[in-house]
């Protein structure tokens, strides 16, 4: 295949302008991949990422897997001699990555427009406002019936269903992935991939393992409460909202509350962190943020305090402000799944443990072991 | 009648400025804060791309240097003020006292083989030591000897001695067997002032501290050196009488690596180029390859810069008759073997894009180079990396932003030799113009067609 060279392309300005400004000083030493911790066992080279991308070769950008092997500790950084910022350059090709796994555009608008983001965060809290307004139960002011608000039914149905939806654009999203980064299943017996989809997946999605060999731990730490914190309150309010939206009186004692409280001091402490961290911009991961980060952690920030004062105004019996918090949380809560879960930063959640498999498919179709033996 | 010019710095462009000017007759003050004339040049073993050894043509140039009756060689000196300008310069210098009379010393040695005091050697980049009264080098020029105070018991006695003494002069071994009696303890440091047309700056440069980047483990590590320690490990006249072994078990290394710019073309610590170390590591290449035939060498670099004329050809050869390896790639970091001292190189082999660890017995640092400090005293202006700053880097090469003062050699920016050298001349017309005093008449107008214009 001819490989087209446009130096400056509209795609390389396109990763300049998701935060890769560093590329065009990079001069190509290797000490990015030489320092990554991950190259020890991936046999990976960043310096040809950033080369392709200098380059403009897009389609070689498109089928590396390498920007997710990056899970920035920013140590290529701090290491590069020309301070082109190699961790941000590969932030900015996961940005730019997200933005082409995703078959709608709308991650594209999200990312490259500013204020698009914005926009669709405003749109879509409008229509949850509306939704849930034109479908809200009676309003009892006697006692807290939150339940009688929302309608469990309805909420229950809504919650399912947003649920599938989003779960088969982010597979979809997923198999574009494969797609562009593995292509096909020719060549690896089927068994094989399952086996290894098994050992792999589920592994990284509930440890985030590879976060672990980053020199900075706290930033595995903070990922894991934020990945916890989120996994309860899903368990929570989607296969068990039946459990959790009902009229009854909230009981410190109850499981339920327990969990609900873990999740909750879980997100507000690990948001907490990353809010402080992008302020401070001290550590080298949070020295650039995107809007897109911005919008993920406010987000994620706002949901959990509007859900920790739906719970804390229900125990304490107060009616009004409990159904008022609770129709803010559904404003929130709504952009924040919609856009983030399969358009935006959400997503790497479900993208990094793939790309390890994905990875993996690729050593199996050419044949090698990981690289660690060498 | 012609003025004197000042020359500070006594390395080849010093040099070669000061046997210029000479030759147009005019008189010249060659400074030098070291006890001898040859500079950096003379700490080279042999000179890329034709691989001439370094003394063999600095050496001559140096001797000559002393036959000019109009050079005045103000050695162990320093400049401590310039004032004036173009044509009429009042300097101050300070000049150190060498404890020696150099006017009765004849340069035999006897002295420093009797000294009792070791001191590391500067001049070989302490891989050795030399005595407290010492000569710099063997082809120093001027040969004589002079006393390090610092070090010197009599001089400078560490305090348990001194009680011990009660009063009494220590040691004054070198006063006693000197037979040209030429031992004068009692010199003190003198102020000169002199009055001069021009100035030439060939101040010349430092090598940037490898401790600075702690990856590389430089003076931790005892197998790595800087590229000017390796010239000293190559030459015959070095510590190790041009036999390469490792600091660390005096065995012969079997292989060697080379890193590029460590120190420079890094925002981190200098982002400029010291132009020479390419082709210096590829000298360095073929002479470890000349001293142990069966070495392997390698060079770690980011880009070959062989740009002057016979280099690129030089590197061709190193590559294909000498075997010299080239890897490109930044090595990140050197761990040392704790056992054998031998050094694990890490970098990415970016002709395979994969990260790499390689087991190497000796590594050499190709370190920058910074500028001397020269401000003050000179009312000169820097560049933003510390070189003297030039008139007009392109039309006016040797020209400082002060009238009268010239600058060649590597304290303008980093370059090699030959142009050092070819600076040094031109700074030397330039002088020689204002201590001349030279006016030509100019023709004020040109008409091509014979009428008036």
């Amino acid at each position: 295949m001819a490989l087209i060279v446009i130096p400056r392309s509209r795609f390389s300005d396109e990763i300049i302008k998701l935060g890769g400004t560093g590329l065009i000083k990079c001069y190509q030493c290797g000490s990015c991949t030489a320092t990554c911790p991950m190259s020890e066992e991936y046999n990976i080279s960043f310096r040809k990422t950033i080369k392709y991308i200098q380059l403009g070769l897009q389609d070689e950008v498109l089928t590396d897997l390498t920007p997710w092997l990056c899970y920035y500790c920013g140590e290529c950084s701090e290491s590069c001699p020309r301070q082109a910022d190699p961790g941000e350059v590969m932030m900015a090709t996961r940005r730019y990555l997200i933005t082409k796994y995703d078959f709608t555009g709308l991650s594209r608008l999200m990312y490259l427009k500013r204020f698009g983001w914005l926009v669709a965060v405003f749109l879509l809290g409008g229509i949850a406002f509306l939704i849930s307004w034109l479908l809200k139960g009676p309003i009892v002011l006697e006692r807290t019936e939150l339940g009688t608000f929302a309608p469990v039914d309805i909420v229950d149905t809504a919650g399912i269903a947003v649920f599938i939806i989003l779960a088969s654009i982010l597979l979809v999203n997923i198999y574009r992935m494969f797609r562009f980064t593995v292509g096909s299943l020719k060549g690896i017996p089927l068994t094989k991939a399952f086996i290894e989809f098994v050992k792999i997946v589920p592994l990284h999605f509930l440890t985030q393992l590879r976060l672990a060999k980053c020199s900075f731990r706290r930033y595995w730490y903070i990922h894991l409460m934020i990945f916890y914190g989120y996994a309860l309150a899903f368990i929570l309010f989607v296969p068990l909202l039946r459990l959790t939206l009902s009229n009854k009186p909230f009981l410190l004692v109850d499981p339920l509350s327990i969990a609900g409280i873990l999740s909750t001091i879980l997100l507000i402490i690990g948001a907490a962190f990353m809010i402080k961290g992008r302020l401070e911009r001290k550590t080298q991961v949070w020295k650039y943020s995107h809007h897109t980060d911005w919008m993920f952690i406010t987000l994620l920030f706002l949901v959990t305090i509007t859900g920790l004062l739906t719970g804390v105004f229900r125990t304490l019996n107060y009616p009004l402000p409990t159904y008022i918090t609770f129709i803010l949380h559904i404003v929130l809560v709504t952009p924040f799944l919609v856009l983030e879960v399969p358009f935006a930063k959400w997503s790497h959640l479900a993208y990094r443990p793939f790309a390890l498999y994905f990875y993996r498919l690729n050593q199996l179709k050419e044949g090698t072991q990981l690289s660690s033996k060498r | 009648m012609s003025k004197p010019v000042l020359v500070i710095g006594g390395g080849i462009a010093g040099i070669q400025a000061a046997l210029d000017l000479a030759e147009q007759g005019v008189e010249v003050y060659l400074v030098d804060k070291n006890p001898s004339i040859g500079g950096r040049m003379a700490q080279l073993d042999k000179t890329f791309p034709t691989l001439d050894c370094a003394s063999c043509i600095l050496t001559p140039k140096m001797a000559s240097v002393l036959r000019y009756k109009n050079i005045k060689l103000l050695m162990c000196s320093e400049v401590q003020e310039v004032k004036g300008s173009a044509g009429n310069f009042t300097c101050k210098i300070l000049k150190n006292p060498t404890y020696v009379d150099w006017d009765k010393c004849t340069g035999c040695g006897t002295c420093s083989d009797k000294c009792p005091q070791k001191v590391p050697d500067e001049f070989n980049l302490n891989l050795t030591t030399r005595k407290a009264i010492y000569i710099m080098f063997p082809q120093a020029v001027p040969r004589k000897a002079v006393i390090d105070a610092m070090h010197c018991l009599r001089l400078n006695p560490p305090p348990d001695l001194k009680e011990k003494a009660k009063g009494r002069p220590l040691c004054g071994v070198c006063e006693r067997i000197c037979p040209a009696k030429a031992i004068d303890f009692t010199q003190i440091p003198k102020v000169i002032e002199l009055n001069v047309a021009a100035i030439i700056v060939t101040t010349g440069i430092e090598l940037y501290d490898p401790r600075k980047i702690p990856e590389y483990g430089y003076g931790k590590f005892q197998n790595v050196y800087t590229h000017l320690e390796f010239e000293r490990l190559v030459s015959a006249t070095g510590p190790t009488n041009g036999h390469i072994i490792r600091r660390s078990d005096n065995k012969t290394p079997k292989k060697i690596a080379w890193i590029q710019c460590v120190g420079s073309r890094d925002v981190r610590f200098n982002h400029y180029c010291s132009t020479f170390c390419c082709m210096a590591a590829t000298k360095q290449a073929i002479l470890a390859k000349e001293h142990i035939p069966d070495v392997e060498t390698t060079i770690f670099y980011m880009d070959i810069r062989a740009f002057g004329k016979g280099f690129h050809e030089f590197y061709k050869r190193a590559m294909d008759e000498f075997g010299v390896k080239y890897v490109r790639g930044k090595v990140v970091k050197i761990n040392e073997d704790p056992k054998t001292k031998n050094l694990i190189l890490t970098y990415e082999d970016t002709s395979v894009s994969y990260v790499k660890k390689d087991v190497f017995d000796m590594v050499v640092l190709s370190v920058a180079i910074r500028p001397n400090r020269v401000v003050p005293p000179l009312p000169l202006e820097l560049d933003d990396d510390g070189f003297i700053k030039l008139k007009d880097p392109f039309l006016d090469p040797v020209s400082t932003t002060v009238d009268g003062i010239f600058v060649a050699g590597v304290a303008a920016g980093a370059k090699d030799i030959p142009d050092s050298v070819s600076e040094a001349s031109a700074a030397a017309m330039r002088a020689a113009l204002i201590a001349k005093g030279i006016e030509v008449p100019l023709m004020t107008a040109i008409s091509f067609r014979g009428g008036k214009p």
